[in-house]
């Protein structure tokens, strides 16, 4: 982890000040922030809440990995970035990205770049419980080589 | 042929089985044989064939060989965010 980058797996309630904080710099004129939060439904059914589960230390990895190829990629950016785990309720932030970069286009291109690669790439998984029914594993994208590309 | 004992964690629906498995398997197996003989002990669990076995660093190949005890996880696909 670099100065410019932070990655974590959080049990705590994720704080966008935080966040704020961390990606902030008197160089920087621009702040795109991305949270995930918990809705109250999903393919027609009224959900309760998500409980998030996260395998840490490879979830971390992954994570620092997509970090280092969107600052390639968009250099001098900053980069907060914190998922959480455990159990959410309604309204509940699951997810913070924060990217800063002196002008407002390399950090709107570099946060679409890395929500869309943890939703790819990160072993995270969601369990999402319901009003009505058992609760249910949600689908993803698979990691088997290739099949994420 | 000797044997070794593989030590699987489960993650998201793999969950529904308990924390981890145990069993045994003969050294010099791959990871693709790893994860037949996991399905055979999940009763033929299908969402194996789309998981992929790894360490705590990364995904490991299906044609990676495995010679001693080894600690693994199964992931199925995932959806974070």
């Amino acid at each position: 982890m670099s100065a410019a980058t932070h990655v974590s797996i959080s049990t705590e309630t994720l704080n966008i000040q935080d966040a704020y904080d961390f990606v902030t710099d008197p160089a920087h004129g621009a702040v795109d922030v991305f949270i995930g939060a918990v809705r109250n439904h999903h393919e027609g059914q009224d959900v309760q809440g998500i409980a998030y589960d996260v395998h840490e230390a490879l979830a971390e990895g992954v994570l620092a990995e997509i970090c280092q190829e969107a600052r390639q990629r968009w250099g001098g950016i900053k980069i907060y970035i914190s998922h959480y785990k455990g159990q959410l309720d309604i309204g509940g932030i699951s997810l913070i990205i924060a990217v800063s970069s002196a002008h407002r286009a390399e950090s709107f291109d570099a946060c679409r770049y890395l929500i869309e690669e943890l939703k790819k790439r990160a072993p995270v998984w969601k369990q999402e419980h319901y009003e009505h029914g058992p609760s249910e594993w949600l689908p993803g994208h698979s990691l088997k080589v290739g099949t994420h590309g | 042929m000797s044997e070794i004992t593989i030590h699987v964690k489960f993650f998201g629906a793999f969950r529904r089985f308990g924390e981890s498995l145990d069993f045994p398997v003969p050294a010099g197996s791959t990871i693709a044989a790893v994860k037949i003989e996991l399905q055979k002990k999940l009763d033929g669990y299908g969402l194996v064939s789309d998981s992929v076995l790894a360490n705590d660093n990364s995904i490991l190949r299906d044609g990676e060989v495995i010679e001693h005890d080894a600690e693994l996880s199964i992931l199925p696909p995932v959806c974070g965010g």
